[in-house]
Parts: structure tokens; C-alpha cells; sequence
């Protein structure tokens, strides 16, 4: 078993997820949102599983495609929690969740142009420069299209040149796209710049309508989607893959079945005994 | 900033659709899909709320909170990039504003109050415990108390009776000492009385029973200094035995 399918971290299944043993990810994900500034019962669990795991951060707040400044103070708050944990991965979502001062607690699509990509691409620099790290931007789910004067796929690919940042793929995220929005998700895999991908999402979705499925990452991951990990990691250098899981959780054992999925897809797709492998990934995992 | 006047319209009539549900005709979306982004958005706040206040949530009638969370979220504009701090702001904002609600339902703040108050003591950053020793003189030795706590009043007797029941009749004046158990990070109640919160602020001033005593005494309907040790010193046992008391200040 390799160490690079992760979990993302919920308090729902800390208890287990700490006494049973029944999930043995290779790391965690977790929101520095829910875990920064707090103390009691949550940080005694939250300090026991990063004793024993490796942590990757993946933001909510940060809000990088917000037409309002940057929130340094809470920049703050995250580089020192990064600094705590060691953390070597921090993504944040290509969307926007704050807008005329007022933070909405979810992902909003961001409209497709030039004048956002100069925006966007310039806030990513200055967290860059301050965190003095490398962020990995998230592809994100959307359901309609805001005002867009180009594609998705091209939007993805010059913030991520301008910005000069490392790419999320969220492999879930471009299967619900290319059904709700009608391309061809294996085309737009090719057209992802693929040597910048740092960190994988896997997730399950839930169809509401004929044509339109909602990423609510409540449900396993289906085969199709399966399939197109299968697909994609055949073209990305080795990075760490996450399973995310936030509502209705299952047993562990299950989540682990997925886990292992996930791990026999990449132990053939990916040379993961070869030592130049093994520098594409975080030192610990 | 790079954005045009019409993109960042774009991304805030957007904003705004999620937070009041009112739709800018300008605003260039599919109008068959994006009720969706109000749902979710509308969902995630509203969880968070009726996690944060339960007690609330089941003393209003559904449409009644509906309409509170839906009004708060459409006048509001929500500081917290902690989504489990943002039910404070909910508190801040009922009580900020005059309302039927509240004059029907004159408790509210109290019990809001209350709710708060247990996700703020469970949450919040540890505070530093000073060095103490568990065994010394209750009347001459200082007390070292556990920092994380806080002491409420009340209106209305909503930490000891169902919101449903309460009534005018149950107005008084209530006081509750809420404190967070080092070892297991649970939160304990335990409804006091005015004179025990007047001893217990004194007490986390570092201020000894005895001069606490004598400062009160002639205040209060005690036949003497013994009755009033009598009745406070087997209170503050108790307040040890449940880890609120940490012991005494080591000299």
C-alpha cells in the first residue's frame, strides 16, 4: 500500500477515524478555516491526527476570485497555521465565496474573462508572495456559466500561466462540468496544462435534474468518474490524490474501499517504486 | 484592481441574488439553474445556524425562523471567515434590531445568549492554566480558578426550564457560571446565585475569601461571619470537585 491517497479530515468520523483503524489513508485534507483559532475538545482531536498524518490544506475563505481586496489579516492566520502543521500543499478554490464585504460560506463561479483573469491571476501572486509558497488552484464545479466571454478551459489556463500557481485537478469537478455544460471531458483533460497539476480531488455528486448534476461530495465516487481518474492519471506525474467525503459519511470501511480503488488505479498508472517519483510529492507522503 | 465595472457588477449581482433572492435582470446566468446557487449558499448558513441554536430553532415556528435567517443573511453582511463563528454575528444582529419577534418571544435574547455561549466556551482558543497547588486554606489561601469561563444573566430562566414553558411570570434574575473542563474539553452549567457571582468575579481578581467575606458582610442576611463561611465554603468544594476551582495560588 502507498501513502498517496489521502482523506479529507470531518469531525463527523474523528472518534472512529482515530480508535477503529479502519481507515488508513496515506494523509489528510483539512479546511484551516475549521481548525485555525480554536482550542478545547477539537484541537486535543485535531493535534492527536496530525500527530500520526501528514496534513494538506485546502481553503474555503480565502475567496481568490472576490472583486475586494485581500483579506491579510486572515492570510496571517493561515501562513502561521501552514508554519504549525508543516503544511506542504495549500489549494484554494478558483471561485469567489466573499463579494461587497459579505462572505457567503460558498463557492460562487467566477465570470470567464480577461479583465478576472489580470485580477485573479495578480491576487494569486500577492498570496503567493506572502505565504511564500507555490498555491494550487481548484477547478470548480459550476452550473452556470456568469457573463462568460470564453471557456472554462481557457480561463483554467492562463491564470494558471499568469499567476504562475500549481493546478488542482478536481477529476469529479470536470466530469460534473462536461455533463452540465455538454464537452467532452477527456478533451478537456488534454487541454489542462497537466505538468502543473500538484494535488488531485475525488468526490461523489448527486444528479438533481436530467442535465444537471451538483457537485455535493455526499455520495461515493461513481464509476465514470472512476474511469476518468483512470484516464487522467495516465497523463499527471505522480501527486497525492484526496478522497473528499463531507455528507452523509458511511461506514470507514467503505471509505477505505475507495481508497483502495483509488490506489490500484495509481499503482499502475504510476511507477511509484522510482525514485524521480518520488520527488514530485510531498517529503512525508 | 483589474475588474471592469461589468464584471464585478456580474459577480455582485450574484452576491447579492444568493443572499436576498432577488434576481438583477442584468445579470447574465442561465435563469433555469442558478436558483441553485441560492439553495446552497441558503443551506450552508442555515445549518450552521440551526446548529449553533437549537433551542431557538425548536422554541419558533419554522416560518418564523425561516424568516429571521433569511432576513439576517439578506441585511447583513457576514465578517467571520470562520463559518463557526458567523452564528455570533446572527446573535449581534437580533439583538441590534427591535422586532416583533422579540416582543413576542421576550426570552429570545436570553436564550441566544445561552446557545452562543456554549459554542464559544467549546470552541475557543485555550487559555493558559496558572501553576497552583490542589490543597490550601479556603478563607486565607488565593484561589486559582479555571480561565475558561464565563458568567451569563438572565432575564428569563432558559438554562433550567423549556423555552416552550417559560413565561412572564418566570421573569427574575438569573445567573449562570459556564466553564470549559480541561481534561475532556466539555462544557459545564451550573446556575448560581448573586451573591456566588459576585464572589466568584472577586475571586478571579486573586482576592481571598476572607477579605471577600468582610467586603460583603452587613450586605448580605447572614447572623454572622461563621454562617456565611458555613454556607460558601462547601459551594466552592463543590466548584473544586467539578474542575472549576483549580486549587490554590502557589506564594
Amino acid at each position: 500500500m502507498n501513502n498517496y491517497i489521502g482523506i479529507g479530515f470531518r469531525k463527523e468520523f474523528s472518534d472512529e477515524f482515530l480508535s477503529s483503524g479502519k481507515l488508513k489513508p496515506g494523509f489528510i485534507e483539512v479546511a484551516p478555516e475549521n481548525w485555525m483559532g480554536i482550542g478545547g475538545y477539537w484541537k486535543k482531536i485535531f493535534k492527536q491526527v496530525t500527530e500520526k498524518y501528514l496534513v494538506l490544506a485546502h481553503g474555503l475563505s480565502l475567496s481568490i476570485g472576490s472583486p475586494e481586496d485581500l483579506d491579510w489579516t486572515f492570510l496571517k492566520q493561515v501562513k502561521d497555521f501552514i508554519k504549525e502543521y508543516d503544511i506542504q500543499i495549500y489549494s484554494e478554490h478558483l471561485s469567489y465565496s466573499k463579494c461587497d464585504n459579505a462572505h457567503l460560506y460558498d463557492l460562487l463561479p467566477v465570470p470567464f474573462t480577461e479583465d478576472a483573469i489580470k485580477h485573479i491571476s495578480n491576487r494569486i501572486k500577492h498570496v503567493q508572495d506572502f505565504l511564500e509558497m507555490k498555491i494550487a488552484i481548484e477547478n470548480v464545479s459550476y452550473y452556470t456559466p456568469v457573463a462568460a466571454e470564453m471557456t472554462e478551459l481557457e480561463f483554467i489556463n492562463e491564470i494558471v500561466s499568469e499567476a504562475d500557481c500549481n493546478l488542482l485537478l478536481d477529476v469529479n469537478n470536470v466530469y460534473v462540468n462536461a455533463f452540465n455544460h455538454k464537452y467532452n471531458a477527456i478533451e478537456f483533460i488534454h487541454g489542462l496544462p497537466l505538468e502543473k497539476v500538484s494535488y488531485i480531488h475525488m468526490a461523489g455528486h448527486e444528479q438533481v435534474e436530467p442535465d444537471l448534476i451538483i457537485d455535493t461530495h455526499g455520495a461515493n465516487v461513481i464509476e465514470l468518474v472512476y474511469d476518468l481518474f483512470d484516464y487522467t492519471t495516465r497523463f499527471v506525474r505522480p501527486v497525492p490524490v484526496l478522497l473528499e467525503r463531507d455528507f452523509n459519511i458511511p461506514d470507514l470501511e467503505v471509505l477505505q474501499d475507495e481508497i483502495n480503488k483509488l490506489n490500484r488505479i495509481i499503482s499502475i498508472n504510476w511507477d511509484l517504486q522510482n525514485e524521480s517519483t518520488k520527488k514530485h510529492i510531498p517529503a512525508a507522503v | 484592481m483589474n475588474l471592469q465595472k461589468n464584471t464585478y457588477r456580474q459577480q455582485s449581482d450574484l452576491a447579492n441574488y444568493c443572499r436576498t433572492n432577488i434576481l438583477s435582470g442584468s445579470l447574465k446566468v442561465r435563469k433555469d439553474r442558478v436558483h441553485h446557487y441560492r439553495r446552497l449558499v441558503f443551506n450552508v448558513v442555515d445549518d450552521s445556524l440551526r446548529s449553533a441554536y437549537p433551542l431557538l430553532n425548536n422554541l419558533l415556528p419554522p416560518k418564523q425562523w425561516d424568516l429571521l435567517v433569511k432576513e439576517f443573511f439578506a441585511n447583513h453582511a457576514c465578517q467571520s471567515t470562520k463559518i463557526w463563528q458567523m452564528p455570533e454575528e446572527f446573535y449581534q444582529y437580533v439583538i441590534s434590531k427591535e422586532s416583533a419577534l422579540k416582543k413576542k418571544y421576550p426570552l429570545m435574547e436570553d436564550l441566544m445568549k445561552f446557545e452562543w455561549t456554549e459554542v464559544e466556551l467549546f470552541m475557543m482558543e485555550n487559555e493558559a492554566y496558572p501553576s497552583f497547588k490542589t490543597k490550601g486554606d479556603w478563607l486565607n489561601d488565593v484561589m486559582i480558578i479555571n480561565p475558561e469561563y464565563k458568567i451569563l444573566s438572565f432575564a428569563y430562566p432558559v438554562h433550567i426550564k423549556n423555552a416552550k414553558y417559560i413565561t412572564a411570570s418566570d421573569k427574575g434574575n438569573y445567573f449562570l457560571l459556564g466553564f470549559r473542563e480541561k481534561e475532556t474539553g466539555k462544557v459545564q452549567f451550573m446556575d448560581i446565585s448573586a451573591i456566588y457571582t459576585v464572589i466568584i468575579e472577586n475571586i478571579a481578581k486573586e482576592i481571598k475569601l476572607i477579605d471577600i467575606i468582610n467586603a460583603l458582610e452587613g450586605q448580605l442576611n447572614f447572623d454572622s461571619m461563621d454562617s456565611m463561611v458555613q454556607q460558601i465554603v462547601p459551594f466552592l468544594k463543590k466548584l473544586k470537585e467539578k474542575g472549576f476551582i483549580l486549587g490554590f495560588k502557589v506564594e
